[in-house]
C-alpha cells in the first residue's frame, strides 16, 4: 500500500482520473440498467397508443374480447383473495402477537419457501389432482371445508378443559403446529363422515343435487379450485407484509392495552389491528396484485372457457392465460397483437399502480410507528 | 348455578376468545397444505421408480390380464368396487388401461416369470418372454423355457449396451471429425478412406443391434416379435428381492436424471430439460449479476439521495410485483421481433426468411429472465449496501482513499454476501419461471441441445427444453395425460427440489449476513 504522500503527483493525479472515470461509468451503467427495466411500461404504451388512436382496434371488438377475459381475471383473484386473505391474515395475527418466537424464526423460512414453488407445479396439482379429485368427492370437499376452521374453534374450546399438565405441554404459543396433527384428525373425521352425511342430505350425490335444486352446474375446472390454488399461491406474500405490519406496531400500545386489562385477543382487535390497518390494507393490495397477474395456476387450473357466469364452480379465461397462449401466434403488427399488448398494458398498469400505492402506505406507516416510538 | 359456573371459571385460565384460536388455526392450516403438497409431491415422484409388482387377473368369463393395479374406486352405482389395472401393450390392445370391477376377479396371481419390457415405441410391455432368437446353439430355439430366456435376454441386453456405446464412440471419435476434416477439404482421399471405412463399421454394428428379436407373448397368449433395439429396460418385478427392487429404483432414478423423453415427453428421463434450465440460469445469472450491482451501487453510492431516487427505488421495487407474463410479452416484442429481427437483416439476411434471432432462443430467453430478476438483485444488494455503516465509508476516504477505492476495497467485500443472497434469489425465481419463456424460447421437444462440438458451441439462437415448461407440456398436451402423470411428478419434485435448496442456500446466506455484520462495526 503507498501512502497518499509518498505517490507521485502524476500517480495521484491517475488514481484521481481514473476514479472520475469509473464514477462516470458506474452513474451512467445504473441509469442504463434502471431506464431498461422501466423501459417495460414504455414498450407498451409506444406499441398500443398508436394502434388504438389510428383505428387499428375497433372499439366493440375490444369489447367483445376483452370484457370476458377480464371479468375471468377479476373473478379468479376474487376468489383467490376470498381463500387467502383470512388464512394469511390470521395466520400473521398469530404469529406476531400469539406465536413463540423461536417458532416464529422457524416458520417464516418456511412461508418464504412456499413462496419460491413454482406456478407450473401448483397449477398442475390443482388441475390434475385436485380437480377430479374433488369433482368425485364433493361432500367431502365441502364438508373439510367446514369442519378445518370449526376444528380449530373446538380445540380452543377443549382445551381449557384440558389437565393443568397437559396444557402446559400444548401452548397457545405453540398452537401453529400441534393443532396440524389435530385438524389432520378432523380431515380424517370428515372423509369418513360425508358419505353417509351426503347420503342423509343430499339423496347421495351432492353434484346432482346442485344440479337440479340450485341449478349450478358443477365444472370439474371452475373458481373454486383455481381460487384455492391461486390463494395457495397468494398466500405467503399476504402473510409475510401483514406480518411485518403487526409485528412493527410499538410494543407500548399492546402493553398499555394489557395493563388496562385486556385480553391480548382484545389488544390486538381494539390497538393493534386498527394501528396496522394500513398496512394489512397494502398487503391486500399487494396480494391481489400478484392474483391478478398470475398466468399458469389459472391456465392449468381452470377449464380456460371465456364464460361470463358469477357461479363460482364454471371456469373462467384470465388475461394473463390469454396473452401466454394466443401471443406466440399472433403475427408482430396486426389487430390481435396490439390487442394483447393492451391486454398486457392493462395488467402492468394495474399492478404497478397497486403495489406503488401499496409501497407509499407502507412506507407512512412506518413513519407513524417511528412517531410512535416503537421500532421502526 | 352461578355459584358452580364462577367455581368453574376460577379454576379455568382466562379465554383469549375464539379469534386466537382461529387465527392459529390459519397457521396450522396453511403449514399443513404446504406439508401436504410436498408429502404429494415427493411420494409420487418417487414413487415412480419402484418396481411395482404386476398381478396376473383372471376374470369370471375367462379373460385374462396383466398388469399393475393402480388404484381402486367405488363403482358408480354404490354396488362394490372397480380397479383400475396398467396392462401395457399398446401395440396389441390399442389402449394400456383397464377399469375391472372386483366382483368379477376369480383369481389374482403375482407369477415370477412376468417380464415388464420398456420400449421405445408403444410403451410398456407386460407378459412373458418365449424365446431370444437367433438362439445360441446350446439351447434349441423356442424351447418355451423362461427362465433359461431372461438368462439369455439379460447376457443380449448388456451386450447390446455395449455396442450402443462403442457406436457413440465410434460417431464421435472418428466419423464426425473426419466429416469436418472432408467439409473443410474436399479432396482428401486418406480421410474419405478412413471415412468410408468407419461407416462401414458402423453400418456392422447397427446391423449386429439389429439381430436380435425377442419372441413374447401377452398373457392371453397371442404373440409378438421385438426387436432387442428398441427395448430400453427389462426386469421382472414379481421375481425381484426388496434389494433388487431397491438397486432398479436408483437406477430408474437415475436414468430419470441422465436420460431423454421419449413416447412425446411422456416417458423416458429429463436430461435435456435439466441441462437447458440449468443452461439458461447460467447466462442470466451473467447477464443479471454486473447490471444489477451497478445499479445498485448507483442508486445507493453515486445518485445523489433526493426525491427522484427514492421514486426510481420504489419502482424498481414495484417492478418485481408486475406479472411474469407481462416481461414475457416485453421480451417477445423487444428482443425477439425488434432486435433479434434486426440481427438478422443485419449478419444471417441469407437464412430469411427463415429467423435465426428472430425467434425464440436461448438468448432472449435469458435476458428477458435477467430483466425480471434485475428488480430482485438490486433491491438485495441496495439492502446490503444500505445496511454497512456510513463511518466504514469515511474512515476509508479519510484514509485518502478516492471513491472508487473505497467502493471496491471496503464497500464491496462487505456486501458481497447480501449480493450473492440476491443473484441466488434471482436464480431460484427464474429457475421456476416459466410464463415468458412461453414466449420467448422454449420448446417442448428441442433436437439438439444448445452446447455442443461445432463452432460457436454454444448455440445462443437455440430453443431449448425447460424442466417447468415439460411439466405444463407434458401433462396438458400430452396424448396420456394419465400414463405421463408419474413422470410429471418426477419433474415437479425435481423443480421443487431444486428451488428449495437455492431459496435455502439465500436463507442461510441472509442469515450469514446479519451475523457478520455486528462485527466489523463493533470493531
Amino acid at each position: 500500500m503507498n501512502l497518499p504522500s509518498e505517490a507521485p503527483p502524476s500517480r495521484t493525479r491517475w488514481r484521481h482520473r481514473r476514479d472520475r472515470l469509473a464514477t462516470g461509468l458506474i452513474a451512467a451503467g445504473g441509469i442504463g440498467v434502471i431506464l431498461a427495466v422501466l423501459a417495460i411500461g414504455v414498450f407498451l404504451v409506444v406499441e398500443v397508443v398508436p394502434a388504438l388512436a389510428g383505428g387499428g382496434l375497433a372499439v366493440e371488438r375490444l369489447h367483445a374480447t376483452l370484457t370476458p377475459l377480464a371479468w375471468g381475471t377479476l373473478k379468479a383473484a376474487f376468489w383467490a383473495l376470498l381463500f387467502a386473505l383470512p388464512l394469511a391474515l390470521g395466520a400473521a395475527m398469530h404469529s406476531a402477537l400469539f406465536m413463540s418466537p423461536r417458532l416464529r424464526t422457524r416458520l417464516k423460512p418456511a412461508l418464504e419457501l412456499m413462496e419460491a414453488l413454482p406456478g407450473v407445479v401448483i397449477g398442475f396439482v390443482a388441475g390434475l389432482v385436485l380437480a377430479p379429485w374433488v369433482e368425485r368427492h364433493l361432500a367431502v370437499a365441502a364438508l373439510l371445508l367446514v369442519t378445518l376452521p370449526l376444528g380449530a374453534l373446538l380445540a380452543g374450546a377443549l382445551w381449557r378443559w384440558l389437565p393443568v399438565a397437559l396444557r402446559r405441554c400444548l401452548p397457545l404459543a405453540w398452537a401453529g403446529l400441534w393443532l396440524v396433527p389435530w385438524l389432520v384428525l378432523l380431515g380424517w373425521g370428515a372423509v369418513a363422515l360425508a358419505p353417509p352425511l351426503e347420503g342423509l342430505l343430499f339423496g347421495g350425490d351432492l353434484r346432482a343435487w346442485l344440479d337440479a335444486e340450485l341449478g349450478l352446474h358443477y365444472a370439474a375446472r371452475n373458481a373454486l379450485i383455481v381460487g384455492l390454488a391461486m390463494g395457495f399461491a397468494v398466500l405467503p406474500s399476504v402473510y409475510a407484509l401483514a406480518e411485518e405490519a403487526l409485528a412493527g406496531v410499538p410494543s407500548g400500545l399492546t402493553e398499555g392495552a394489557q395493563a388496562l386489562g385486556a385480553t391480548r385477543w382484545q389488544a390486538l382487535w381494539r390497538v393493534v389491528l386498527p394501528a396496522a390497518a394500513p398496512g394489512l390494507l397494502a398487503a391486500v393490495m399487494i396480494g391481489a396484485g400478484r392474483a391478478v397477474g398470475e398466468t399458469l395456476i389459472v391456465l392449468l387450473a381452470s377449464g380456460n372457457t371465456a364464460l361470463m357466469s358469477l357461479s363460482p364452480l364454471e371456469g373462467m379465461r384470465s388475461l394473463a392465460a390469454s396473452i401466454a397462449i394466443e401471443l406466440p401466434e399472433a403475427a408482430p403488427g396486426s389487430p390481435d397483437y396490439h390487442l394483447l399488448l393492451l391486454a398486457a398494458l392493462a395488467l402492468f398498469a394495474f399492478t404497478f399502480l397497486v403495489n406503488t400505492l401499496a409501497e407509499l402506505v407502507r412506507t407512512r406507516l412506518r413513519h407513524r410507528y417511528h412517531r410512535l416510538g416503537g421500532a421502526p | 348455578m352461578s355459584a358452580v359456573r364462577a367455581a368453574l371459571q376460577r379454576r379455568r385460565p382466562r379465554a383469549e376468545g375464539a379469534g386466537a384460536w382461529l387465527a392459529a388455526g390459519c397457521v396450522a392450516l396453511s403449514l399443513l397444505l404446504l406439508g401436504a403438497l410436498l408429502l404429494l409431491i415427493a411420494v409420487r415422484g418417487l414413487g415412480h421408480f419402484w418396481p411395482a409388482s404386476v398381478s396376473l387377473v383372471e376374470l369370471d368369463d375367462g379373460r385374462r390380464l396383466a398388469g399393475r393395479a393402480v388404484r381402486e374406486l367405488p363403482l358408480p352405482d354404490g354396488e362394490g368396487r372397480e380397479r383400475l389395472y396398467f396392462t401395457g401393450n399398446r401395440g396389441l390392445d390399442g389402449q394400456v388401461w383397464h377399469w375391472l370391477p372386483v366382483a368379477r376377479i376369480v383369481a389374482e396371481s403375482r407369477p415370477r416369470d412376468l417380464v415388464v419390457l420398456e420400449r421405445r415405441r408403444w410403451g410398456d410391455f407386460i407378459g412373458r418372454l418365449v424365446a431370444v432368437e437367433p438362439a445360441p446353439d446350446a439351447v434349441a430355439a423356442g424351447a418355451g423355457n423362461g427362465a433359461t430366456a431372461w438368462a439369455q435376454l439379460e447376457a443380449r441386453l448388456a451386450a447390446l449396451e455395449r455396442l450402443r456405446e462403442a457406436r457413440d464412440t465410434l460417431q464421435r471419435e472418428t466419423i464426425r471429425p473426419l466429416a469436418r476434416r472432408l467439409e473443410a477439404d474436399p479432396g482428401d482421399g486418406e480421410a474419405r478412406r478412413a471415412l468410408a471405412a468407419a461407416t462401414a463399421r458402423a453400418a456392422r454394428l447397427r446391423a449386429a443391434m439389429d439381430e436380435t428379436i425377442l419372441v413374447l407373448e401377452s398373457v392371453d397368449g397371442r404373440r409378438l416379435r421385438q426387436p432387442l433395439d428398441e427395448v430400453l429396460a427389462a426386469r421382472r418385478p414379481n421375481a425381484l428381492s426388496t434389494w433388487e427392487k431397491l438397486a432398479a429404483w436408483m437406477q430408474g432414478v437415475w436414468r430419470f436424471l441422465s436420460e431423454g423423453p421419449s413416447a412425446a415427453n411422456s416417458a423416458g428421463g429429463v436430461w435435456p430439460a435439466i441441462f437447458g434450465t440449468v443452461l439458461m440460469v447460467l447466462v442470466m445469472s451473467l447477464l443479471v449479476t454486473p447490471f444489477g450491482v451497478l445499479a445498485a451501487f448507483y442508486l445507493n453510492e453515486v445518485a445523489h439521495q433526493g426525491r427522484l431516487t427514492r421514486l426510481v427505488r420504489i419502482a424498481v421495487r414495484n417492478l418485481a410485483g408486475v406479472p411474469s407474463i407481462v416481461y414475457g410479452v416485453f421480451g417477445l416484442g423487444v428482443f425477439v421481433y425488434g432486435l433479434g429481427g434486426t440481427l438478422d437483416e443485419w449478419f444471417f439476411s441469407d437464412a430469411l426468411p427463415t429467423p435465426t434471432f428472430g425467434t425464440g432462443g436461448l438468448l432472449w430467453a435469458s435476458l428477458t429472465l435477467a430483466l425480471l430478476t434485475l428488480p430482485v438483485v438490486i433491491v438485495a444488494s441496495e439492502e446490503g449496501l444500505a445496511r454497512i455503516p456510513d463511518h466504514q465509508r469515511e474512515g476509508a476516504l479519510a484514509l485518502g482513499a478516492t471513491r472508487l477505492e473505497m467502493l471496491g476495497r471496503v464497500v464491496l467485500p462487505m456486501a458481497v454476501p447480501a449480493m450473492l443472497t440476491g443473484v441466488i434469489l434471482a436464480i431460484a425465481r427464474a429457475a421456476g419461471e416459466v410464463v415468458p419463456l412461453m414466449l420467448v424460447g422454449v420448446a417442448k421437444l428441442a433436437p439438439q441441445i444448445p452446447v455442443d462440438g461445432d463452432f460457436p458451441f454454444l448455440h445462443l439462437d437455440r430453443k431449448f427444453m425447460h424442466l417447468g415448461y415439460h411439466i405444463y407440456g407434458a401433462a396438458f398436451h400430452g396424448d396420456d395425460v394419465q400414463a405421463a402423470m408419474p413422470l410429471v411428478f418426477a419433474t415437479a419434485l425435481l423443480l421443487v427440489l431444486v428451488i428449495l435448496v437455492l431459496n435455502l442456500t439465500a436463507i442461510f446466506l441472509r442469515h450469514h449476513v446479519s451475523t457478520r455484520h455486528a462485527a466489523p462495526s463493533r470493531r
